[in-house]
């Protein structure tokens, strides 16, 4: 059975694959954040909040990605802990222009950090300051102080401002997640 | 073709299973590995199908290992290969029922059911079983687009999950009807089905749109649709008390004449079960029956007999007409067909054929299972009782199969086939008791051994020679259990008790069984021979032959009462409320055949309803100290049903009070009622002095308020009419939200009269003994007189309308006349309120002119005597 995995390893006809999660508030713009990523005839046009979770699947330069859309909504968010087991990285996708809320997602931010299953793994996090295109949004600096970035130090992080109905900003900060994601692999190999 | 076949046979060898020796701890250990990355569709598969049989094998999973693994499951969503896919699915609709937080494959669904073809319908049923109240509204248009889409078995899928989702509630479902209208007419069959099942469930209530769903008689395309069709209208038939006249009536006919054979069973099946049908209206169905019976398939054979043996119960005459068609099948390689064929033919049969129909029976008996041995008891059961000429015959075979193997089921239906019998037919009460002396001998059941033996102790000593139980019951004391030896001393005291030439040698036996190593068995020895050895009639009939009347309940909840408060007076034994249901006459004589279903379950000392309104009114601070309750009434209706407001009263009866309890339901969406109270104009010497409101009444949910009423200080005068207002405080509200406005008004309505009727003042109680106790309350307050019933044209008319008027116990089945007799005597026994015993003797004699009554009535108080003996005047 797994002749044909390996198989297809050594042609080098397959991308390698990492398990994401997407992570933030609800109405921070997750989905729109992935759904940008799909290709076009698979793009969704009515985006509306997520219950639960929902997996996407779309492909960087040099990765196929797996991503766990999880819903944001106040009573779904401790269901998140059930799939970090699994993630090899995580995007963090903050409303930039919800100051009012920001600590929220700070609080969720620590929870994430200090969960049992994430604490000690040296694991990619990817931050989006979205709707950066709204007019009171905060700039990604600002963004990163707010969320206490500063003191985030052993994990590799980045943050990108982002607007997701243009995808602006969304290709810079996932290639920086690619190349972070290739490294692991790179060292798990050796 | 070689591997077929020696798969089959591992198959038979149980082999053939491979999951025949899972366990349940090794597969959610399994399970964990759901989670494993990168996923491996195969094995996955193969962990799912394997869960999944453990959950359809009824194995208990706990909500903590289910949880677990169904968050594993959720993971394959990654993996897009069709079959692990539709896995699990499976495993959702499953594991929702067990597992938390399960809507969190909400999202991953419902993109499912806008995805690939082949998912859309299994991803709308997983759905709706993932779906609570509070998402209904998220997912309402999406099923909406699924019950109109194109394809049909998202459009079913959509339909059957929209009913699911409803499971009873009207509310929901009533979401989906505009999209289930649109698709009602559909070119598919299973489409239309399904919508028309959708339609039905939420009109259910609405007569009039069924009435039009059903009358618009067009075309379906599914067979399926015609059964439902004429399920609703047969229905609506029962409903409306409209006959064999009425249009829906000819629509089911019309179905007899379908091309399909499951829609002329249904048709025909519909037509036998309504209430008001003639022979003529019958016979169509009988005869598609009767081709049925001939059919080469056994599932209609089946079906036609089974239908068949249940119009027989009715129209034993219109069955006739089968009898050769059934005769055929007894020899039917299919035994159920046969035993029903059997068994119809005992109900239609008449009394010449009793004799060979006995003789085929016992041929195949052997070869069918006790289930099927038990409808055969019936059918006999109903025999004896049409043709008590022939007990002889039917006893014989009685007692034959009782000697036969069987479980405790069956011997059971023999030995209460017996009992009926000999209860029904004096001259099969010895040859029946023989049998059952017989029987007990050898007997495991310690259930039978004891009903037989209280039987013995009840109808044994009234027999020509009772001396010849008292060996088979005396042996019993010596070779079995403890409860059958303290059944058998019960028994032997009543002989005692009731035979004078055999009390001293009762006794001898009873002083023997004092000896006994069982504490019970010592104690009721003890007991009788005390009382026996008084040698008193009114002491041996009240605690020997008619014993303790009291409800188990209640008299452990007074006793407890009575220790709880310290007192110098002696416990009163009237102040136990009495057993509601006397236990032994109760059990409804039902029609044999339909028995098994609708058995009451009195074997255990359940609170009876009369303890439940006990604690009830207790609950009510206003009512609570009125002492025991006495009785409780039926409830009746004082509104008629489906108008506005839905009202039940209930009366329940205490020392020097009645309360009526009136059950509301409030049936308009648009109204809250507030305050609702029920005014009562008393009746002469009632008097109103208390009433408790409800204090609010939204729509369908039930409330309750009270009006509490003191009884007239005469003690004679029990009985009057109460107008009835409902009074209240309407406040409109809003269908949807229930939201009431802020102002509301007052308003009433008017409901049928209450009346007082003396049965309200009488408790019945069983008296297995009546002689015995009739000379127990002596003659002291006796009151006599003879009255002519001219309206009564029959014996049973009248010994109907005394009982529900006096609302005594008939004993010793005085209430059954036997066949052709002009005079009668009917023993009716009770209690009245305050603890009085109430006995009454009314002998009938029917002459031309209507029925003539000579009432006694005997009472240990004389006003009793006297509000009973006018009671019926
Ligand atoms: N102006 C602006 N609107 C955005 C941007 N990204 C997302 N939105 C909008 O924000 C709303 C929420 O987006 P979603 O993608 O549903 O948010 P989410 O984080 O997935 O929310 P949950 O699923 O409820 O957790 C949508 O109306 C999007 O159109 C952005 O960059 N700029
Ligand atoms: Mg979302």
């Amino acid at each position: 059975m797994g002749f044909f995995d390996s198989l297809a390893q050594w042609l080098g006809v397959r991308k390698k694959e990492v398990n994401v999660m997407v992570l933030g508030l609800d109405n921070s713009g997750k989905t729109t954040v992935i759904n940008h990523f799909k290709p076009p005839e698979t793009k969704n046009h009515d985006i509306v909040p997520t219950v639960g979770f929902n997996v996407e699947k779309f492909k960087s330069k040099s990765l196929a990605f797996t991503a766990f859309d999880m819903s944001g909504q106040g009573r779904y968010r401790n269901l998140w802990e059930q799939y970090y087991k699994e993630c090899d990285g995580i995007i963090f996708v903050i409303d930039s222009s919800d100051k009012l809320r920001m600590v929220v997602a700070k609080d969720e931010l620590d929870l994430l950090l200090q969960h049992s299953e994430l604490k000690n793994r040296r694991i990619p996090v990817l931050f989006f300051a979205n709707k950066m295109d709204v007019r009171d949004a905060v700039t990604s600096v600002k963004c990163s102080h707010l969320m206490g970035l500063e003191n985030l130090s052993d994990k590799p992080w980045h943050i990108c401002a982002s607007n997701a109905l243009t995808g602006e900003g969304l290709h810079e900060g996932v290639d920086w997640l690619t190349d972070q994601l290739k490294e692991v692999l790179e060292r798990k190999k050796k | 073709m070689l591997s077929l076949k020696r798969d089959k046979k591992e198959e038979e060898e149980g082999g053939g299973n491979p999951f025949y020796n899972l366990e349940k701890s090794a597969v959610l250990q399994e399970a964990r590995t759901l989670n494993d990355t990168p996923i491996d569709p195969r094995k996955c598969g193969h962990i799912l199908t394997k869960l999944l049989y453990i959950i359809n094998q009824g194995e208990n999973i706990g909500q903590n290992e289910a949880t677990k693994a169904f968050f594993a499951m959720t993971k394959l969503f990654q993996s897009n290969d069709p079959i692990l896919r539709r896995l699990v699915y499976l495993g959702i609709k499953e594991m929702s029922k067990i597992a938390q937080d399960v809507i969190i494959v909400t999202s991953c669904l419902m993109k499912d059911m806008k995805g690939k073809e082949e998912f859309r319908g299994p991803a709308i049923r997983a759905l709706c079983s993932v779906t609570d109240s509070t998402m209904l509204q998220s997912i309402q248009r999406y099923m909406d687009e699924a019950i109109m889409d194109k394809g049909p078995a998202v459009a079913s899928a959509a339909l059957v999950s929209a009913l699911h989702l409803g499971k009873g509630s009207h509310e929901v479902v009533k979401r989906w009807v505009d999209a289930a209208n649109a698709v009602a007419t559909s070119e598919n069959p299973m489409v239309e089905f399904h919508a028309l099942c959708l339609l039905y469930h939420v009109l259910k209530n609405d007569k009039i749109a069924l009435f039009k769903l059903v009358s618009k008689s067009r075309k379906f395309r599914s067979p399926y649709s015609y059964c439902l069709q004429i399920r609703i209208a047969a229905k609506l038939i029962e409903r409306e008390d409209a006959g064999s006249n009425s249009e829906l009536f000819d629509f089911i006919e019309s179905c007899l004449r379908h091309k399909s054979e499951m829609v002329i069973y249904e048709a025909a099946q519909a037509i036998v079960q309504l209430k008001n049908t003639t022979a003529k209206d019958l016979a169509p169905a009988v005869s598609v029956l009767q081709l049925f019976c001939s059919s080469p398939k056994p599932t209609l054979r089946f079906a036609a007999v089974r239908t068949l043996n249940k119009v027989a119960i009715k129209h034993p005459a219109a069955v006739t007409a089968c009898n050769l068609d059934l005769e055929n099948l007894i020899t039917d390689v299919n035994r159920s067909i046969a035993t029903l064929a059997i068994t119809t033919l005992l109900k239609t049969g008449n009394e010449s054929s009793v004799d060979r129909l006995m003789k085929q029976i016992s041929s195949f008996m052997s070869e069918i299972s006790d289930e099927f041995k038990i409808v055969v008891v019936q059918g006999i059961r109903s025999l004896c009782s049409k043709f008590p000429r022939k007990h002889n015959v039917l006893m014989t075979f009685l007692a034959q199969m009782l000697r036969d193997e069987g479980g405790f089921d069956y011997k059971k239906e023999i030995v209460e086939c017996i009992i009926s019998t000999i209860e029904e037919n004096p001259e099969a009460k010895e040859a029946g008791l023989a049998h059952l002396c017989e029987f007990i001998e050898d007997c495991e059941h310690t259930v039978l051994a004891t009903k037989i033996l209280h039987l013995l102790g009840r109808e044994g000593p009234r027999t020509p020679t009772p001396s010849k139980y008292i060996r088979f019951i005396y042996n019993r004391v010596i070779l079995e259990n403890a409860a059958v030896r303290a059944a058998a001393v019960s028994a032997i005291a009543k002989f005692g008790a009731h035979c004078e030439d055999l009390m001293e040698s009762c006794i001898v036996l009873l002083e023997r069984c004092q000896l006994d190593s069982d504490d019970e068995v010592r104690d009721r020895a003890t007991f009788y021979v005390n009382v026996l050895k008084q040698n008193q009639k009114p002491l041996s009939s009240a605690y020997i032959l008619n014993g303790l009347q009291v409800s188990v309940v209640g008299l452990e909840r007074a006793l407890h009462q009575y220790t709880l408060e310290p007192t110098e007076t002696e416990f009163d034994m009237k102040s136990v409320p009495l057993a509601t249901q006397p236990l032994a006459e109760q059990k409804v004589r039902d029609v044999p055949g339909e028995s098994a279903s609708v058995k009451p379950s009195q074997d255990k000392v359940a609170a009876s309803r009369q303890d439940v309104y006990q604690e009830q009114l207790a609950q009510v601070p206003e009512l609570a100290n009125l002492g025991t309750l006495f009785k409780s009434s039926r409830p009746l209706e004082v509104t008629e049903s489906e108008t506005e407001y839905y009202i039940q009263c209930v009366k329940h009866t205490f020392s020097n009070y009645i309360v009526f309890q009136f059950d509301c339901t409030n049936t308009l969406n648009d109204q809250l009622l507030e305050n609702v109270t029920v005014d009562m104009e008393p009746a002469e010497g009632f008097e109103v002095s208390k009433s408790i409101p409800c204090v609010n009444l939204p729509y369908n949910k039930p409330g309750s308020t009270y009006t509490l009423v003191r009884l007239p200080s005469e003690p004679t005068q029990v009985t009057g009419t109460f107008a009835c207002t409902l009074k209240f405080l309407v406040k409109d509200c809003d269908p949807q939200t229930g939201e009431p406005d802020d102002e509301g008004y007052d308003d009433e309505y008017v409901l049928e009269d209450v009346e007082v009727t003396v049965a309200d003042h009488v408790q019945r109680v069983m008296k297995p003994n009546f002689a015995a106790s009739w000379e127990e309350v002596g003659p002291e307050n006796e009151l006599e007189d003879t009255y002519s019933l001219s309206t009564m044209n029959t014996l049973e008319e009248a010994i109907k309308n005394i009982i529900q008027y006096i609302g005594l116990q008939p004993c010793e089945r005085s209430d059954k006349v036997p066949e052709g007799k002009s005079s009668h005597t009917l023993y009716l026994a009770g209690v009245f309120r305050g603890g009085h015993d109430a006995l009454v003797r009314a002998k009938l004699a029917l002459d031309s002119s209507g029925v003539t009554m000579q009432l006694t009535v005997r009472s240990t108080d004389p006003n009793v005597s006297e509000v009973l003996a006018t009671a019926v005047a």
